[in-house]
């Protein structure tokens, strides 16, 4: 075997176990981190009684980007004490997978904030399409780290898509709680249940 | 140059199917032979055979499952097999090295 043929082989086994690692970084505190400001964002939402689309789509927009930093501080934490970086090869195709379906959604939430007038009270198709491309992105990033992170975007894709159309009939008229009832349910207490399930079942995983 | 490394890399790991199985299996804790399958894009016989080998030097292992109602067969590395794994690794790493040296 010559350097030639030992250099193709050390890099037909670098690109297997590259493809082969998912990321696998515990996702149960990232999960029930999410669920606990999802819910309290909710809970803040109808206590003070946001009912515009132009203050609601600012105040989640905020909320989502304080769920993803704290994502990202206990993601890096995760790796700071395993030894590995942040953003090895199975963290950035997970990152890769989840950004287009996320950057709509927040392009999509300041595009609201541009064109609505302050007074718009109907949005419930806002946080319906939110919660479809959320699901989106976690069915996506689903294929490169635990599977059941694909059935849990499903759940969050399919009943939104079941539900948009009705959202965006002309006269519809919903509560102005419900937006904030729904971010509550699909942001906070999926992701607390989802959180509760992986922190159980990732303990089995470890102790046995 | 120095022949050694050379003769010292195993022969069951070196064949290109065995050496793919042995890389994926080496970067996860453990894959279904389906998942196995597709990665590697092999025929079921082909790498049948392929895990039949590496379990008989003892390098791979399997569990049985249920996954509903379906058995499922997962696959992981020994300890032997994750230490040969290295082995041939460092090996392949000294052959580049030495050739570069020379």
């Amino acid at each position: 075997m010559d350097n030639q043929a030992a250099s193709e082989h050390l890099q037909v086994i670098r690109t297997l176990m590259e493809r082969t690692a998912l990321y696998r970084r515990a996702l149960a505190p990232i999960m029930l981190l999410t669920g606990a400001i999802g819910t309290a964002g909710a809970v803040v939402g109808m206590a003070a009684r946001i009912e515009f689309m132009h203050p609601f789509c600012r105040f989640w927009l905020a909320v989502g980007i304080f769920a993803m930093t704290g994502a990202l501080v206990i993601a890096r934490r995760q790796s700071l004490k395993t030894r590995e970086p942040v953003f090895s090869p199975p963290a950035r195709r997970v990152v890769i997978a989840l950004c287009p379906a996320l950057l709509l959604g927040g392009s999509l939430g300041l595009g609201m904030i541009e064109l609505s007038n302050d007074e718009a009270r109907q949005f419930l198709m806002v946080p319906v399409i939110w919660i479809a491309l959320y699901g989106c992105a976690l069915h996506a990033a689903g294929h490169f780290t635990t599977r059941g992170l694909r059935w849990f975007g499903l759940a969050y894709a399919l009943p939104a898509c079941a539900v948009l159309p009705f959202t965006m009939r002309p006269g519809f008229d919903a509560p102005w709680c419900l937006p904030h009832l729904i971010m509550g349910l699909w942001f906070g207490v999926f992701h607390l249940l989802y959180g509760a399930y992986l922190f159980i079942t990732e303990k089995k995983e470890s102790a046995t | 140059m120095n022949p050694e490394p050379f003769l010292n890399l195993d022969r069951v790991i070196h064949e290109k199917g065995r050496l793919g199985i042995m890389s994926a299996l080496a970067a996860a804790p453990s894959l279904g032979f389906t998942e196995l399958r597709d990665l590697l894009d092999m025929t079921d016989g082909n790498l049948t055979a392929h895990l039949r080998t590496l379990h008989e030097a003892g390098y791979v292992a399997f569990t049985k499952s249920l996954e509903g109602a379906r058995p499922l067969t997962t696959y992981l590395l020994t300890p032997k097999g994750r230490k040969t794994f290295a082995g041939y690794i460092d090996l392949l790493d000294q052959i580049v090295r030495q050739s570069k040296g020379n």
